[in-house]
């Protein structure tokens, strides 16, 4: 018996899982043992998820098991674990290993103050719920999974219920999700309806043209929620800044992730694309997404709810490239589609490593300044060195520079859009390159966006006393970024690494290799990536090396010409005033000003200036608020919420009268109704 | 060997040249303006200069400030590596890919906006919060264009573009390259923060970008500065002369002769360009910052309408 073989591994990391849960519960009169027990019961079972992950996706094998077996049909816990599967589990348990070390740090604040061990068995949960998601084979199974993680993640969002925005945060998630949840149900009501089978591993081949359409809409609408992407994002910028710190980075990082897993399952895997117009709708809803999530991003001031809304950009890029690669699919150019599929994939991957770091490291933020506020901080490079250093480096790594892995992730991007654009179709060239200039748009504004968090936040003097007298946090949280930052610079130098964990899951899905044809050209052991049907390439670690060795250089040259360094310390230039204070620094509402007012479109600010005094000339006090508003809230939502209510208000007396004998009457008439329908049927 | 060899010789042609343009550009200016002007090599001057002078560091900055004039001048240095002078020296064939080089010049710039932050000072996060603005408007239009050249020569390898663009013939025949080229002018003009986007002769003024991140600087992380912001401005010229004004195939011999005469004939196209940009300094003001988004606009349509008459109406 091979103690080691994947379903063995597999298996034991469930049941660290479970155990986790448990021994949160038993404990739940020493919150420190509960803390420390729960938590390192998922680290335990995280690394063995790891390891039984990249073992699946190594060997290419399909794992079957069926932990728990019953004679009512479909209610089997029965788990297909084939690459696909196997990559997101790799995702989760990463996250979960990093997140679990920073948790034991984190959560020791809650300590005293609030029942830890229900959010420690809530955790554990959460985290079997979404491993049964990623690997449930029959419809009903992953529909009960997908409710189960809705629920508990429900509950860790209102974990701070106690405050009024956290319980309407929580209220919007539930609503938003459970909406998806609908479209989903009725899109495996019509898979049943015409295969008979819940198997989602089945044949869809007797589904007709129509009925396929129909599903796809359906499974999109259901998955596109729970991706917040653009218009069906608002609960995502409420629901993670009101969770804690360590719950958004697994809600961002890998819950969200659930919906591209599930599209690549259900539309590409189980219905197959046939049609140009699917990939084409998950590319514009991708393009939006990535253009006005990151609009939204630079001009938020609290920092977790800019992250929120990062991630909406992010899922837009992955849906982008998940779009051309449908597109390409339709088309017949399988090979461009699994160019595609690997740069989505390969985000998404990405994106869960640095904005798990991120989300960890404003948590840290949080923990140490108990603000959220960004015109609040300031300062905290030199109270925080070491979480500053890793928050940067996540902070490059999501604005796509060079030596990190969010660059080979948009580099990829462009590469297959590149190969996409060939001259014949003139309207999907016209948009092809319309994605292009989006997503250099979102890369740039990106990169504005990180600039103004971690300038504000870490930067310059600190704007109140919150930062003033910030501390650093505990090691083992600063132990969980660092994997996380780590792990974006090793992947960006050496992005053939999760290039060919890819390759199985792409095989499988498309029949076409990618990382054999990315892997070339001179120098191989520097890990060029090479596109080998056009001959691009690019060479991070080569990169890297030549700008290290480029300072090398300049510190020599300058030593040989300009002598030794001498310095002089001196305060910051202040036009002679000399009373330079914290407050006359630039502010972040500053910062994004510029982009305000040319996208002022998208936000509809206004603003209130009130001034006190005799003259307006020389005010006493002055008042200066500005409002920006969220245009889909204001002009969709809102008023769809408003059109729901009155009609089921005027329903009230039509319907449900709240009189028994009609009741009972629905009720006589609907067994006749079926009756009827059986006898002609 | 050959190949690494030939590509530091096109590295030290950048480097030498990089402060020699802004001179020139200088010169051009003060004879237009019935000035003598300072001396063309002024620039060699002043960085000489500033490396013997001691750094006044800002109390409030942390080891960002100090770090980032090094990052800026290597990446801009970095990215000269990338960049062939000239198409008759071999290049590497992963070197240069122009994706990769604009994003590796984005990394000097990332560190440049927070050092502007990191002092504290109103004037470096005015300066920082512009510069985002711009470059982030200015993006889709590079990548549209760089998009639309590879797309013709199949590639985005820069040796690759610039290879393919000599055997077109004359680029500036055909109406995707004259649209094309326009875009680039302008993106130069905005990202070396020249007139109309930026004003390069103010200092301590309300209205200034670039400098107004670099105002704390002093002594050799000025000159770092000053240096790699020199090497960018001498890049995107290359990428523009290299491409649009392709000459290497007007020489009919090979041999070391015919890279010599390459180089020559690239420093009369940079310095061609470096006149077209002194033209467009002093025949124009520059523009309030809120109409810059119309030139970002300007350039981005350009950039999108030679795609266009390329790629959906047909050669």
């Amino acid at each position: 018996m091979n103690l080691f073989a994947p379903d063995h591994l597999l298996y034991s990391s469930l049941g660290f899982y479970l155990a986790a849960a448990i021994a949160a519960i038993i404990f739940y009169k020493h919150p420190r043992f509960c803390t420390l027990f729960a938590q390192s019961g998922c680290i335990l079972a995280s690394l063995l998820g790891t390891f039984s992950a990249i073992r699946l996706l190594h060997s290419g094998k399909e794992l079957v098991l069926e932990p728990f077996y019953s004679t009512i049909p479909n209610l089997s816990i029965s788990m297909t674990i084939d690459a696909l599967s196997a990559f997101f589990i790799l995702l989760l348990s990463i996250l979960t290993f990093c997140v679990s070390i920073y948790s034991i740090g984190y959560i020791s604040h809650y300590h005293g103050k609030r029942n830890v061990s229900v959010f420690h068995f809530l955790y554990a949960t959460f985290i079997l719920s979404m491993i049964f998601v990623f690997t449930a084979d029959n419809a009903v199974f992953f529909f009960m999974a997908w409710e189960l993680m809705a629920v508990i993640s429900y509950f860790l969002v209102v974990f701070e219920s106690e405050q009024e925005e956290t319980r309407q945060a929580g209220l919007i998630y539930i609503v938003m999700t459970h909406l998806g949840t609908a479209f989903l149900m009725i899109a495996f009501m019509l898979m049943f309806y015409y295969t008979k089978s819940f198997d989602l591993y089945g044949s869809s081949e007797s589904i007709p043209e129509k009925a396929r359409n129909l599903m796809f809409v359906f499974f999109l609408i259901g998955f596109a929620t729970k991706a917040g992407v653009i218009p069906l994002h608002i609960w995502l910028p409420y629901a993670h800044p009101a969770a804690p710190g360590n719950i958004s980075a697994l809600m961002s990082g890998i819950m969200i992730k659930t919906a591209v897993y599930g599209l690549l399952r259900f539309v590409l895997l189980y219905l197959g694309i046939e049609t140009p117009w699917w990939g084409i709708v998950i590319l514009i809803i991708g393009m939006c997404s990535a253009l006005i999530g990151v609009l939204y991003a630079f001009i938020e001031q609290n920092i977790k709810k800019l992250l929120a809304y990062s991630s909406i950009e992010n899922m837009g890029i992955i849906f982008i490239g998940m779009g051309i690669s449908f597109l390409a699919f339709s088309k017949g150019s399988g090979w461009v589609g699994a160019l595609a599929l690997t740069a989505s994939l390969l985000h998404c991957f990405n994106h869960t490593l640095f904005k798990g770091g991120l989300f960890l490291g404003v948590g840290s933020i949080h923990y140490a300044t108990h603000t959220k506020n960004m015109e609040e901080l300031g300062g905290l490079i030199k109270k925080m060195p070491v979480t500053a250093v890793f928050f940067l480096g996540s902070a490059l790594s999501i604005s796509a520079i060079v030596p990190f892995n969010g660059f080979i992730g948009e580099w990829l991007t462009y590469q297959s859009i590149f190969a996409s654009i060939t001259s014949g179709n003139a309207a999907l060239n016209m948009t092809y390159i319309i994605a292009v200039a989006v997503l250099a748009m979102s890369g740039a504004l990106a990169a504005a966006c990180f600039i103004k968090l971690f300038g504000i936040s870490f930067l310059g003097l600190p704007r109140s006393e919150h930062a003033s007298h910030a501390k650093e946090v505990p090691l083992l949280m600063n132990i969980g970024t660092g994997i996380l930052v780590s792990l974006c610079l090793i992947f960006g130098l050496f992005p053939l690494i999760p290039i060919k964990l890819l390759d199985h899951v792409i095989l499988s899905a498309t029949g076409h290799t990618v990382a054999g044809q990315l892997q070339g050209g001179f120098l191989t052991a520097f890990y060029p990536l090479d596109i080998s049907g056009i001959g691009n390439t690019i060479s991070p670690l080569l990169i890297f090396v030549l700008v290290a060795l480029l300072i090398g250089l300049a510190l020599m040259v300058l030593r040989l010409v300009g002598g030794v360094y001498q310095e002089r310390k001196y305060g910051t230039w202040d036009c002679g005033f000399r009373s330079l204070n914290s407050r006359m620094q630039y502010s972040g509402t500053a910062f994004s000003k510029p982009i305000k007012i040319v996208f002022k479109i998208f936000f509809k600010s206004s603003r209130d200036l009130r001034m006190q005094g005799d003259s307006p000339y020389h005010p006493e006090e002055m008042e200066y608020t500005i409002t920006t508003e969220s245009v889909f809230e204001k002009y969709v939502y809102v008023p769809l919420l408003i059109w729901a209510t009155e009609l089921s208000k005027k329903l009230k007396f039509m319907i449900q009268t709240g009189s028994v004998h009609t009741y009972l009457l629905y009720i006589f008439v609907a067994v006749l109704v079926l009756m009827l329908y059986n006898r002609i049927g | 060997m050959i190949a690494i060899l030939s590509s530091i010789v096109q590295f030290l042609v950048i480097l030498l040249l990089a402060p020699l343009v802004g001179g020139v550009i200088k010169k051009i200016k003060a004879f237009s303006q019935k000035r003598k002007g300072a001396p063309v090599l002024q620039n060699y001057y002043d960085l000489l200069k500033l490396v013997r002078k001691e750094s006044v560091v800002s109390e409030t900055s942390s080891w960002i400030y100090k770090a980032t004039p090094y990052i800026m001048f290597s990446t801009a240095a970095a990215a000269a590596l990338l960049v062939p002078v000239t198409t008759l020296l071999p290049a590497e064939p992963f070197f240069g890919d122009i994706i990769l080089l604009f994003y590796l010049l984005a990394l000097g710039r990332f560190f440049m906006c927070l050092s502007a932050l990191d002092t504290g000072s109103t004037f470096g996060g005015m300066g920082s919060s512009r510069e985002a603005m711009i470059s982030s408007l200015i993006e889709p239009s590079i990548l549209v264009s760089v998009f639309t050249i590879g797309l013709i020569s199949g590639s985005t390898s820069i040796y690759q573009m610039m290879y393919s663009m000599r055997t077109i013939g004359n680029p500036l025949f055909h109406p995707v390259f004259i649209l094309t080229f326009l875009a680039m002018l302008i993106i130069t003009l905005a990202e070396t923060s020249r007139i109309p986007v930026d004003d390069p002769a103010t200092h301590l003024e309300l209205t200034m970008v670039h400098e107004a991140m670099l105002l704390e600087y002093s002594g050799r992380h000025l000159a770092l500065m000053e240096y790699g912001a020199a090497i960018k401005q001498l890049i995107l010229i290359t990428l523009i002369v290299n491409l649009f004004l392709p000459m290497d195939q007007l020489i009919p011999f090979s041999g070391a002769g015919a890279v010599l005469l390459g180089i020559i004939f690239y420093v009369i196209k940079v310095a061609f360009v470096a006149i077209i940009i002194a033209i467009a300094e002093v025949s124009t003001v520059k523009f309030r910052f809120f109409s810059i988004p119309n030139l970002a606009a300007l350039s981005f349509i350009l950039s999108f309408l030679g795609f266009l008459q390329y790629f959906v109406l047909g050669r």
